[in-house]
């Protein structure tokens, strides 16, 4: 098959989209997890670098940049320096496989007047907005409030807020006048949003899962640190055991749908279960009661594997100062941070393809143009942020489990689960109640 | 063209880490390296048309195997404790010796192997395969996993904790 | 399209550099990873000739090659480990009791 340079540009265009979205999930969780950990904790969280606390990220970000970047003496350099890039490749390219929205065929001729206009109008909405939200944020923090000062910050955010608004209202009008047809170079393709979508998909995210253990071991070994040493040994020998129960639980789901690809698993959930004749349910596998055993097996794996509490060994801050990364300043342990959230989140999306029908969205076919695939791509967003949610949940509520008592777990109570569980759906399948 | 690029890349990280494992003093490094070499030969398993196998080659080898050597260079400490090194003239055997097979080897299969391209695109995926494994090969199936299960019973035999309790825990660390 | 000889070339490229670390090193992790550097170079040339002439049989075989290599990892590791344990030296020169 032919690839041209507009398959290539499209290509690139994903890339750019998906990675960007991974990495500022990261911020963004960041802000999740401390705000959400006061809210069950009843306290407040940070909320002073910001309204709400949510510039605390970016704050943090800076500190991590501008600190010094120490390297232990006995340490191996080379090992030490390219552990979090280790942690860091496999967290990134694993959601390549993943769809995150419905297969559309790119529109031939778009009219650019009006959506000028509506862009314009967007645009200048949301910064009004948000600037207000600034201004009434900060305003309460003044102390001893020097009331000329504020009115006079207040008024220039307000004034601010209004030029922009007349910006919007000047690009409206341009739009009017200055209609007309834009003509894509890549019309009428069908533009699938997933970056590859090759007939093995699931493989490859256990294969870069199974490959992410090096970072934590790597990292563990060449900082020259007894802790560090057992928090790496520990984590790892926890990942390669709930590795197994992951995929073998997944195979459930694949058998469901007869395939390898992602977008197969996604398609077979499109349609609807009937129920008494009238009542119509999503096919998500999670309505799907065959499918609930694999779907606690694969949640609980989920957990282990990205080194979430209550499995989360790796760094037990109670126990071994800081686990495998207790060496590691400023860069390289905000990369390690990042691999967290960022495998955290393609969990997460994995979660959702498999058993909460991926980017369907319910009771509602979508049409393949540009406005079904935003809605599904807002449906999945939606999903992805709920599971998140449930993740961070999850970890300030479950006390830590013993270690000999997760590994035990691990391989007597989830391994078996696993290949029962696979056992019952091919019975299910053979007498066609699936 | 693409593909001609990713196979020059790819072959020459599998042979440049390859030869970083036999010739780096540390162990820890040498195991690394060999993760690298069998993540560029996955690549070239995918270049030849078989993206299954390219997967459970990152899976099994890289994933596991490795790992597993990993752990036990790391439980015993093994890069602390050093190599003497090769005495001279097994050094000039092995080098001159293995270099005059692979001279050999390499120019036999140029002079040899002139093949024409395959016809059209191999395919190979999961169902053809698992058909296969189910069918005509049942009985290989059934024999490597009772091998595996005789595998795990010999480790654990020879690592002496085969079938004996795990030792006590003592409860009285301190008086 | 990569012609088939140009992979057969690097098999045995790989396949010699295994070779030569096997006969030259003396430590016996390194030996070992030697030994799967040599088996993976012999399933680059099983792929090879299975994408050359469409047979599925090549593939197959692959399959049991690595489910073997790794039967074999675990037991060589094993008895490898308790090599260690007797003798406190990774070099296997001196595991040299049966020699006459």
């Amino acid at each position: 098959m032919t690839i041209d340079r507009v398959d290539v540009v499209l290509e690139v265009v994903k890339i750019l989209l998906v990675v960007g979205l991974l990495l500022n999930v990261v911020p963004i969780m960041v802000w999740v997890e401390r705000r959400g950990s006061a809210l069950i904790q009843d306290r407040l969280g940070p909320n002073r670098v910001g309204p709400f606390g949510l510039i605390q990220s970016m704050a943090d970000a800076l500190k991590f940049i501008l600190k010094e970047d120490v390297i232990p003496l006995q340490a191996n350099k080379w090992l030490y320096t390219l552990a979090p890039l280790f942690g860091l490749l496999p967290a990134l390219t694993t959601i390549a496989v993943v769809p995150w929205g419905r297969p559309f065929f790119i529109p031939t001729e778009v009219m650019y007047g009006p959506r000028v206009s509506g862009a314009c109008i967007v645009g200048a909405a949301v910064t009004a907005i948000l600037a207000i939200v600034v201004a009434g944020g900060t305003a309460k923090y003044h102390r001893k409030p020097n009331y000329s000062r504020l009115n006079f910050t207040i008024g220039a955010i307000v004034a601010t807020a209004l030029f922009l608004v007349a910006l919007g209202l000047i690009g409206v009008m341009f739009g009017i006048k200055a209609a007309g047809a834009l003509h894509l170079p890549g019309g009428g393709r069908l533009f699938e949003p997933i970056i590859a979508d090759v007939n093995v998909g699931i493989l490859l995210i256990f294969a870069l899962a199974s490959l992410s253990v090096y970072g934590i071991t790597t990292a563990g070994w060449s900082s020259a640190n007894k802790f560090s040493l057992f928090g790496g040994i520990r984590a790892s020998a926890q990942m390669i055991s709930y590795e197994l129960s992951l995929a073998l639980s997944a195979v459930s789901v694949l058998m469901v749908a007869g395939s390898l690809r992602l977008t197969d698993v996604v398609a077979k959930q499109t349609g609807y279960f009937v129920l008494f004749d009238s009542v119509k349910i999503p096919a998500w596998n999670c309505f799907s009661p065959a499918i609930w055993l694999a779907m606690i097996v694969f949640i609980v794996s989920a957990f282990a594997e990205t080194n979430r509490l209550p499995f989360d060994f790796a760094e037990a801050e109670a126990e071994l100062v800081a686990g495998y990364h207790t060496e590691y300043s400023s860069m390289k342990f905000a990369m390690f941070f990042m691999s967290e959230y960022i495998a955290m989140t393609t969990m997460s999306a994995l979660v959702v393809t498999l058993f909460f029908g991926g980017w369907d969205v319910p009771w509602y076919n979508e049409p393949p143009t540009l406005a079904g695939f935003l809605l599904s791509a807002i449906a999945f967003l939606a999903k992805v942020g709920f599971v998140l949610f449930v993740f961070v949940w999850v970890r300030w509520t479950i006390p830590r489990l013993k270690y000999d008592i997760l590994m035990k777990i691990g391989w007597k109570v989830f391994l078996p689960l696993a290949i029962v569980n696979i056992v019952l759906v091919a019975w299910f399948i053979a007498e066609r109640w699936i | 063209m693409i593909e001609l690029l990713i196979f020059f890349f790819f072959a020459a990280v599998a042979v440049i880490f390859a030869l970083v494992v036999i010739l780096h003093r540390n162990t820890v490094v040498g195991a690394l390296s060999l993760v690298a070499s069998f993540f560029a030969l996955a690549v070239m398993y995918v270049l030849l048309d078989a993206p299954f196998l390219a997967a459970l080659q990152v899976i099994v080898y890289a994933g596991a195997i490795m790992v597993l050597f990993l752990f036990v260079i790391m439980l015993l400490n093994l890069q602390h404790v050093s190599e003497p090194a090769t005495r001279p003239i097994q050094q000039f055997l092995g080098y001159s010796g293995s270099a005059f097979f692979g001279i050999a080897l390499v120019y036999y299969i140029v002079k040899y192997t002139v093949l024409q391209l395959p016809p059209g695109p191999f395919l190979s995926d999961a169902r053809l395969i698992g058909v296969a494994l189910f069918e005509a090969y049942i009985f290989p199936f059934e024999m490597v996993s009772i091998l595996l299960l005789a595998a795990i019973v010999g480790a654990l035999l020879l690592s002496g904790r085969g079938g004996q309790a795990p030792s006590p825990v003592r409860t009285e660390v301190a008086r | 399209m990569i012609p088939t000889s140009w992979f057969l070339v690097l098999s045995a490229i790989l396949f010699t550099i295994g070779v030569c670390g096997f006969l030259t090193r003396r430590n016996g992790i390194t030996m070992f990873m030697c030994v799967e550097l040599m088996v993976n170079a012999v399933n680059l040339t099983f792929l090879a000739y299975a994408r050359q002439f469409h047979q599925l049989h090549g593939l197959i075989f692959v399959f049991f090659v690595m489910a073997i290599a790794a039967a074999e990892a675990a037991v060589g590791l094993a008895i490898f480990i308790s090599l260690f344990h007797h003798r406190e030296t990774i070099d296997v020169d001196e595991a040299n009791l049966m020699r006459w």
